[in-house]
């Protein structure tokens, strides 16, 4: 039997009504229609059928349709960690599948190739075999927006027409979100046919809104600050004849009116503030009537009440002038006019500054490269950053910036990361290396495997992250929250006092006074000054941080930080590389061999050990530019050393027992070595044909600013203690090169965390610095936490504060960070609070009875403007932070 | 006192005492989101001027998905917090954006917008 490829209906080839032959298939068809729809366009009926798939030459996967097999590269997430044992792992389980052929898995790209045979076994059973053996299949993932799509019908329909693309391994649609996401193999299938199956159901595909970028805020923040200077003009301009009518004896010419031309005036002054009220105001009403709905009450509502009832009373005082008593029947349509043009100013010119606080991030986004050169199927392409996949190969020439996250395939180069990391030397970068986006490639070109791309690209993940932590609370805006939180229906009840209190002991005319005053109470009093205090100062603070390579997680880490009293600090790869290094080169008096020689030698023998110490050494010949030869009849003697013959020699490497298993003389050197082990260094014998040749020493290094950074802690008047699982005798070593006042050697991983709790229980704020993978429970019982990460591992998330860079420098300025951040939101906070306990009292006339100074609504309409621009522009103030190790 | 005075004195105090009960006394509304199908409690929440509803009712352990959707231009409501699940969300005009989590214990929290002067409580039994 055979399937009718349009139709799907299983027909008999010798009844069949035509047959076609296609790419090398032949097909069968069952009526003159299916045969007609087969001829104007067989593509796509090919591409349905996964048996016959065509997957469009692609150059990675091998896949060639006259094979009976087909062969697939699935990227799998998590296996370049685990290395050999989690391959083995996967590989077992493929190969127990029916229809799997060959399995091919390449830990260090973190792949799987697969062969199989399609009729047997699927894309989905292989994935999920994946799964079972627990592992992830990696894969691209790419939102697709779909405009307008409202049928819930619809989603089943193009979530199953995806899913039956080959490549795609899920497929879901939000009708909320209208976006499609999909998991697919890059090398199986493209964006378009994505597209064109969203498209083949009648809807228009867009880029998925929520990988737009995000000047879609800032589009935003202008169009609404020109909507606000619009206001302000309208209500400028008409406040000008107003505040004219409103004083006529200042004003030359207006002050010789008559009465009755002066009252035709106000009424004009009623019909003009008017639009005011509308168009320049109509938010504060809108606002006040959309929280009173909500029995809240705002800034809105403060404005609102205040020139509402400026204007009530004017229009009412000038209507019908007999219900007030003499000399009260004056309008104050200046107030109206006057207070919401500068309400409106401060508004706009708070939303300018409030821009600015966001410039950290603004630069951070701006670093993505917007193109990228693609290689596929063996051509270049320059593509729109967006539509890079994962697996792609990626072009990069000298000067160019890296487009996304990968691995070096071909070719080395310098690599200026300093935008994300804060290292201001190119970092060298040779195949195997991983490089991260929107770092600037220098010196020379290469080609890369894109290994993340999109949201997950380190980048983006910085950015989320600096996003998430500008938006958190610090427990210090608790207070601010709560006094907010009652503060407006307060003012509103000292307007109505204040009122009661002018209009029963006031001077006449007590109800101008009254009515005044109370104005002037509801206008001057500004919630917002209390409420934007720290966010924006946050938001300041926490953008400087990533701006120097210092990652913030929340407002709480920041408060804490700038309390820190005591820096407990990991030893291995916080205060030290991490990474033995060939320290010593001490060759013996009666050596047969120069030093050079030696290392040579010694080298050569190492370079077949996998050892770390080993590879210190080769590391260090290579470094001094030796060549090294093959070393023969290698040989690793358990607990003893290592021992080779090299250029027709034989070489000898180990410890003390080694020497003496092979008879050697050691002389002095025995005790050279024990200086060189109190130092903290590894020392080892070295022996050529059986004669004591020297000592070669390695040891874990100090990274080259931890001393500088120390002495900057102790500055601050911050104790720093070491931690380590090492003995002693390195511990201390080390200890006295970088000058820690506290040493705590000998303790195991699991014990850190409780010798952190120790130091607690001394009644002072902790900090705990560490490399972020063993020491996670000691991060997170700390004060703060902070992660050492180097370039890409920003995920660490036990930390509070992540330094990108892997310096102690970064802790330096992270305190630093915190403490001016928590300066310049202390300065808002009193400054909101004082302006609010000063002006509100004032407004109500305190002052009266002793100065008999009282205060215009119109300047209480100034001050409650500048006052939150104050507060804004205070907080700008940190953008001039900057650090004691500037980072550029 | 004259008579005016001895009313403008007990209207002053009468409309206090309204103030602080209309805004702080009164029992407020509250909306209860019942989970769906798949399990998911969802609730749709327009931002204008307030948080509409502003008072929700959720169960503890299910996972929760608010569509927010904000209705105006004032700058202030731009981004909802909620401080206490670390969680902010910006809203651009007229787009339905969603903030998913799960609250896993019961309790009463906050929403804001980021000055605070919008706010909502998340109620979880």
């Amino acid at each position: 039997m055979a399937k009718d490829p349009v139709c799907g209906m299983e027909i008999d080839p010798q009844s069949a009504f035509a047959s076609r032959e296609h790419m090398g298939n032949v097909y069968y068809f069952c009526s003159e229609n299916c045969v007609n729809q087969f001829d104007q366009d067989p593509h796509p009926f090919v591409m349905q059928n996964p048996e016959k798939a065509d997957f469009a030459g692609s150059a990675t996967t091998g896949f060639n349709s006259d094979l009976r097999l087909s062969q697939v590269e699935m990227p799998v997430i998590g296996l370049k960690k685990d290395g050999q044992p989690g391959a083995e792992l996967i590989k077992k389980a493929l190969e127990n599948q029916s229809g799997v052929e060959k399995v091919v898995i390449n830990p260090t790209e973190g792949i799987a190739v697969i062969q199989f045979e399609p009729k047997v076994t699927g894309l989905m059973d292989l994935v999920n075999v994946i799964k079972k053996s627990g592992y992830q299949v990696g894969g691209a993932q790419k939102r697709i927006g779909i405009e307008c799509i409202h049928c819930a019908s619809c989603v089943q329909f193009i979530e199953n027409d995806l899913a039956t693309i080959p490549g795609v391994l899920s497929a879901s649609v939000n009708i909320g979100t209208q976006e499609a996401t999909i998991d697919y193999l890059p090398e199986q299938t493209s964006l378009p046919k994505l597209n064109s199956a969203i498209e083949s159901w009648g809807y228009k595909t867009r880029v998925a809104s929520s990988d737009q970028p995000a000047d879609q805020q800032e589009a935003a923040h202008n169009k609404e600050y020109r909507s606000l200077m619009n206001k302000f003009w309208l209500a400028t301009i008409i406040s000008i004849p107003v505040l004219l009518t409103a004083y006529p004896q200042f004003i030359p010419i207006i002050r010789d009116w008559s009465m009755e031309t002066l009252r035709a005036t106000w009424f004009g002054a009623a019909i003009l503030t008017i639009p005011v009220l509308i168009y320049s105001g109509g938010h504060f009403f809108t606002g006040a009537w959309a929280a009173l709905k909500h029995r809240s009450a705002n800034m809105n509502t403060l404005i609102a009440l205040g020139t509402g009832a400026a204007w009530l009373y004017s229009t009412v005082a000038i209507t019908i002038p007999g219900i007030f008593p003499e000399g009260t029947s004056e309008p104050f349509y200046d107030v109206v006019a006057v207070v919401i043009a500068l309400v409106v100013l401060g508004q706009a010119l708070e939303i300018r500054a409030k821009g600015r606080t966001s410039e950290a991030i603004k630069k951070l986004m701006g670093l993505q490269a917007k193109t990228a050169r693609v290689i596929r199927n063996g051509q270049e392409l320059d593509i729109p950053v967006e539509e890079v996949l994962v697996a792609d190969v990626i072009q990069v020439r000298p000067g160019e910036k890296i487009p996304v996250d990968g691995v070096i395939l071909e070719g080395s180069s310098a690599v200026d990361e300093s935008m994300l990391t804060g290292e201001s030397l190119p970092v060298s970068k040779k195949t195997g290396d991983e490089v991260i986006g929107a770092t600037l490639n220098k010196t020379g070109a290469f080609k890369f495997r894109a290994t993340k791309v999109g949201k997950d690209t380190a980048l983006a993940q910085i950015v989320k992250m600096v996003q998430d932590a500008q938006n958190s609370k610090a427990p210090i805006a608790r207070l601010a929250d709560t006094i907010s939180g009652y503060f407006v229906p307060v003012v509103m009840i000292l307007a109505v006092i204040t009122f009661v209190i002018w209009f029963d002991f006031g001077p006449a005319p007590q109800l101008v006074y009254g009515l005044v005053t109370a104005v002037s109470v509801l206008i001057i009093a500004c919630p917002c000054a209390l409420g934007l205090a720290t966010p924006m100062s946050l938001m300041v603070g926490i953008g400087k941080g990533a701006e120097n390579g210092i990652l913030i997680r929340s407002g709480e880490a920041l408060q804490t930080a700038q309390a820190i009293k005591t820096v407990v600090l990991d030893k291995t790869g916080t205060i030290t590389k991490g990474k033995p290094e060939l320290t010593d080169l001490l060759v013996a008096d009666q050596s047969p061999v120069t030093g050079e020689e030696l290392l040579k030698l010694a080298a050569a023998v190492e370079s077949v050990s996998e050892h770390p110490l080993a590879e210190a050494i080769v590391e260090g010949a290579k470094s001094k530019g030796l060549s090294l030869s093959k070393p023969e009849a290698f040989e690793a003697i358990p607990g003893h050393g290592v021992i080779a013959t090299v250029d027709g020699r034989q070489v000898a490497l180990g410890n003390l027992k080694m020497m003496k298993r092979l008879n050697v003389d050691l002389g002095d050197l025995e005790s050279k070595s024990d200086t060189l082990a109190n130092d903290g260094k590894t020392p080892m014998f070295c022996a050529v044909d059986n004669q004591a040749a020297g000592i070669i020493a390695v040891a874990d290094t100090v990274k080259e600013d931890s001393k500088e950074a120390i002495v900057v802690l102790h500055k601050m008047g911050i104790e720093v203690v070491m931690i380590t699982g090492d003995n002693r005798r390195t511990a201390e070593a080390i200890a006295r090169q970088v000058g820690v006042d506290r040493v705590l050697a000998e303790v195991l991983p699991e014990d850190k965390a409780h010798n952190v709790h120790l130091l607690q229980a001394e009644g002072k704020k902790v900090a705990m610095v560490g490399d972020g993978i063993n020491d996670a429970p000691a991060l997170a019982q700390a004060d703060v936490g902070l992660a050492i990460g180097t370039g890409t591992d920003v995920a660490i998330e036990a930390s509070d504060i992540t330094l990108i860079k892997g310096s102690l420098k970064g802790v330096v300025t992270a305190i630093e960070v915190s403490r001016a951040t928590m300066r310049n939101i202390k300065q808002n906070l009193v400054g909101a609070f004082v302006y609010n306990v000063l002006g509100v009292p004032i407004a109500m006339g305190v002052l009266f009875p002793f100065f008999g100074v009282l205060l215009s609504p119109l300047l209480a309409g100034a001050a409650m403007a500048f006052s939150s621009v104050t507060v804004v522009s205070n907080a700008n103030r940190l953008r001039s932070f900057h650090p004691k190790f500037s980072a550029k | 006192m004259t008579p005016i005075q001895i009313i403008v004195t007990l209207g002053g105090i009468a409309l206090s005492v309204f103030i602080a009960w209309f805004f702080w006394l009164a029992p407020k509304g509250q909306t209860r989101v019942s989970a769906g199908v798949s399990g998911v409690q969802e609730v749709a929440i327009t931002v204008k001027g307030g948080y509409t509803p502003d008072i929700i009712v959720v169960k503890a352990g299910q996972p929760l998905r608010m569509r927010f959707t904000r209705q105006e231009s004032a700058s202030c409501s731009e981004t909802v917090l909620f401080p206490d699940f670390n969680k902010s969300a910006k809203l651009p005009e007229g787009e339905e954006v969603l903030v998913e989590f799960t609250p896993a214990k019961a309790g009463e929290y906050g929403f804001q917008c980021q000055m605070g002067m919008l706010r909502g409580k998340l109620i979880v039994e």
